[in-house]
């Protein structure tokens, strides 16, 4: 009886504890690198985008049935992740050795980390590959040389502003230096709109000001340097903070930016300048995407204009210099060759053109950059072409948590907390700990 | 995972089964000797086993392999200075616990706790007991305000953090029906002035909470017996005296629990603040709390070690708060003295 009654528990126990199992395991058995011996048989690859909305999701699925047509024996699931999501459940599908096998690659410190821990393959691109993607593009994907992902897009970041606000205050050509641009602070307010709108609450659009600014205070040579050591040694990292100081004395952004977000709502930073509240804002090049959702007809917003961010006196920095980031996507450790072949199909012509479309956004193969037809991409591919070097993003190029205290530390300077020496030292602690 | 799990299964078979036997031993009193009829005791015995197991083992389970497995996960990766790619190799020992008691940051988030806590307890209990006490006489409407006080706790901390951070946003519905009645000389920033942030929390956490905590001290009242009420009056006490010399004291468990529960929410508070303020902005309008921090420095910034220390610090403080607080405070309660506070 007794030990009838242990079996029993045993049972039952270990029912539970298979049940328990399979929810962990649940989640991610779908992508555990598919087929990983291919030699011509079924493969089924799993690819994890960002793309919420209609046109960025759909050109995913149809270059997977497209690719599918041409190779019958590949199958490619498309999966959605919300943005903000990406990065957690990468990582938990990275350690727990069932990640999808092509995945939004976001570049810099946290593709180093992915490189050290063995997690994504070096992909070895074709002298036709190279072609399509161009080397600048290529540059931002590669550590020592080695290429980690295949970037779709080219981010260059600048002021997305409403040409209609701007004539309506007078001002008549975009400002190319920070005094101009804080004389059409001035002109903006005297129409009672906000001259400048920041999202503050999300902490990195704040911390661009601090980006860029730093970009025309610190040489390339500097920054290169900084990004390998994480020492924030160069005066020029304390100037570009006194910078921002300076210029947020002329109060150049909306009431309440602080607590506003960038992207979400009527009330967002992108909201404010697609409902013609705000002037500009300073932003990367998926901006228009975004603003174009939150007008009131959610279509593009018509009198949209772009210029670089304005040239600083005394600054280290080449002033034709660009801020901006990529999006590509790697490959991860299991996953087969087919992986990276769907990658390759992606950078071709016909395929980055109907990327540029589905994104409004400036694509990496220069046959394709062709298609770019609306004037503020084009503003912004002539600046990206003069430019004399492009920069990742910082909290990108720095590393997760470098480039989130030096973001926080940014937000506490705007809102008169703290001083352009604490973001040094608040990045200079940040590596201490991970 | 499956490995873990079933490890854990192996430990988990005797312990339901000597966890109910004791208490099955102990409950009836011990018998010297056992009963002559062996066979249908034993069955009894073992089918209270299977019971116990089938009906304890999978939450059992489920609890280990999701609260106590995180928790010694947390203590171990908080040994490490570990960005969360890859296996945790770089063993720092205790430097992740030297950095956060030295971060000037950690300090004041512990003090934002701290003073959440205090205020919620010195603002919400008097007032929840007032409430108590009038919605407990028959008065007009009694029910209706009941729901009425008692709905924000049931709506979710998102729902009530986004709705709230919209209307006190500095362009939001306060400012506007301040300035419509008149008042426009009173808008402020309500969430992001440093100096008003912290009040306008401490608002929204006793809006958000004290039907919570009214529909406990309601539940405390009427456990006192009608009695004592009506000895008192035929004794001549005034309704003052009733209320300070046996109503309240007579609520004393129900308020001391109640306390308890609000310290310990008070020390995780988490949600609304994330929401309304965000991981960012929160520090500089003074109303960050550990937990926020935990996040911010861990999930946010990628530092899971070091996360995972924060996380233990908390649970920590959290653990010795209530320790403490059962030990000093709740011990005459535990004893089961409700009527000592009269004598």
């Amino acid at each position: 009886m007794t030990r009838k009654t242990r079996n029993v528990i045993a049972g039952v126990l270990g029912l539970s504890a298979a049940l328990a199992a399979a929810g962990c395991a649940g989640g991610s058995s779908n992508g555990g690198g598919g087929g990983s011996g291919s030699g011509g048989g079924q493969v089924k690859l799993t690819i994890w985008q960002n793309s919420t909305t209609g046109p960025g999701q759909q050109f995913f699925l149809t270059a997977a049935k497209d690719y599918h047509a041409l190779h019958p024996n590949v199958t490619i699931n498309v999966q959605t992740i919300q943005n903000e999501d990406l990065d957690g459940k990468l990582q938990t599908a990275l350690n727990a050795n069932s990640a999808p096998d092509i995945f939004l690659q976001r570049g810099g410190g946290k593709m180093q980390a992915m490189v050290t821990a063995g997690q994504v393959q070096a992909l070895n691109l074709t002298a036709t590959d190279k072609a399509d993607i161009g080397a600048a593009a290529l540059a931002a994907e590669s550590i020592d040389g080695t290429v980690y992902a295949v970037p779709m897009d080219t981010q260059p970041e600048g002021f997305y502003y409403s040409k209609d606000l701007f004539q309506q205050a007078g001002i008549t050509s975009a400002p190319t230096t920070v005094d101009e641009l804080e004389a059409d602070v001035a002109k903006l307010k005297a129409i009672n709109v906000a001259p400048i709108a920041v999202g503050a609450k999300d902490a990195w659009p704040a911390a661009h000001w601090y980006y860029n600014f730093a970009l025309r205070e610190c040489s390339q040579a500097t920054m290169t340097s900084t990004a390998k050591s994480l020492k924030f040694t160069d005066p020029c990292w304390t100037k570009a903070g006194d910078d921002v100081a300076a210029f947020l004395k002329t109060d150049p952004f909306q009431k309440g930016f602080l607590t506003t977000s960038a992207q979400q709502g009527a009330g967002s930073s992108a909201g404010l300048l697609a409902n013609h509240k705000a002037g500009m804002e300073l932003m990367g090049n998926w901006d228009p995407g975004v603003i174009a959702s939150l007008t009131p007809d959610q279509k593009p917003l018509p009198d949209l204009g772009w210029f670089p961010f304005p040239a600083v006196a005394g600054g280290q920095g080449d002033p034709t210099a660009i801020m901006g980031g990529a999006d590509g996507y790697s490959v991860s450790k299991k996953a087969p060759k087919e992986a990276f072949q769907f990658l390759e199909f992606l950078a071709t012509k016909d395929e980055q053109e109907a990327y540029a479309k589905a994104f409004d956004a400036i694509p990496v193969n220069p046959a394709a950059q062709e298609a770019v037809t609306d004037p503020y991409n084009v503003s912004t591919l002539q600046a990206f072409s003069k430019a004399a070097y492009a920069m990742q993003y910082l909290d990108t190029q720095f590393g997760q948590n470098v480039g989130n205290a030096m973001n926080t530390a940014v937000v506490a300077l705007m809102a008169g907390q703290g001083s352009a020496a604490n973001i040094v030292s608040a990045t200079n602690s940040a590596v201490a700990r991970g | 995972m499956s490995d873990t799990v079933g490890s854990d299964t192996d430990i988990q078979i005797p312990s339901p089964g000597t966890a109910g036997a004791g208490g099955a031993r102990t409950s009836p009193p011990p018998a010297p000797a056992p009963a002559p009829a062996t066979a249908p005791r034993r069955r009894g015995r073992g089918r209270m086993r299977l019971e116990i197991a089938v009906l304890s083992g999978p939450p059992i389970i489920v609890f280990v392999a999701f609260v106590i497995f995180p928790v010694v996960l947390a203590a171990y990766y908080g040994f490490y200075k570990w960005q969360g790619y890859g296996a945790a190799t770089d063993w720092v020992g205790l430097n992740n616990y030297r950095l956060i008691l030295t971060d000037p940051a950690f300090q004041q988030v512990l003090w934002h706790s701290l003073l959440i806590l205090v205020l919620s307890l010195v603002i919400q209990g008097p007032l929840a007991i007032i409430l108590a006490i009038l919605l407990n006489q028959r008065i007009r409407g009694r029910s209706v305000i009941r729901v009425l006080i008692f709905v924000p706790y049931v709506i979710s901390e998102v729902i009530v953090g986004t709705g709230w951070s919209l209307m006190l946003q500095s362009t939001g519905a306060a400012n506007d029906l301040l300035k419509h009645i008149g008042l426009g000389a009173l808008q402020k920033d309500w969430i992001a002035d440093p100096k008003l942030a912290i009040w306008t929390l401490i608002a929204i956490i006793s809006w958000k909470y004290i039907g919570f905590a009214v529909i406990l001290m309601l539940a405390g009242l009427q456990s006192i017996p009608e009695e004592l009420f009506e000895a008192a009056q035929i004794d001549g006490a005034s309704y003052w005296q009733i209320q300070r010399r046996i109503t309240l004291p007579l609520l004393g468990p129900t308020v001391r629990i109640w306390a308890f529960l609000s310290i310990i929410g008070s020390l995780q508070l988490f949600d609304l603040v994330y929401i309304i303020w965000g991981q960012y902005v929160s520090g500089t309008a003074g109303t960050s709390t550990m937990a926020i921090y935990m996040v911010a420095q861990g999930r946010s910034a990628g530092n899971y070690g070091y996360g995972s220390a924060v996380a233990v610090v908390m649970f920590l403080i959290t653990l010795i708060v209530a320790l403490l607080y059962q030990r000093f405070v709740l011990r005459r309660d535990l004893r089961g003295a409700i009527t000592e506070g009269v004598s």
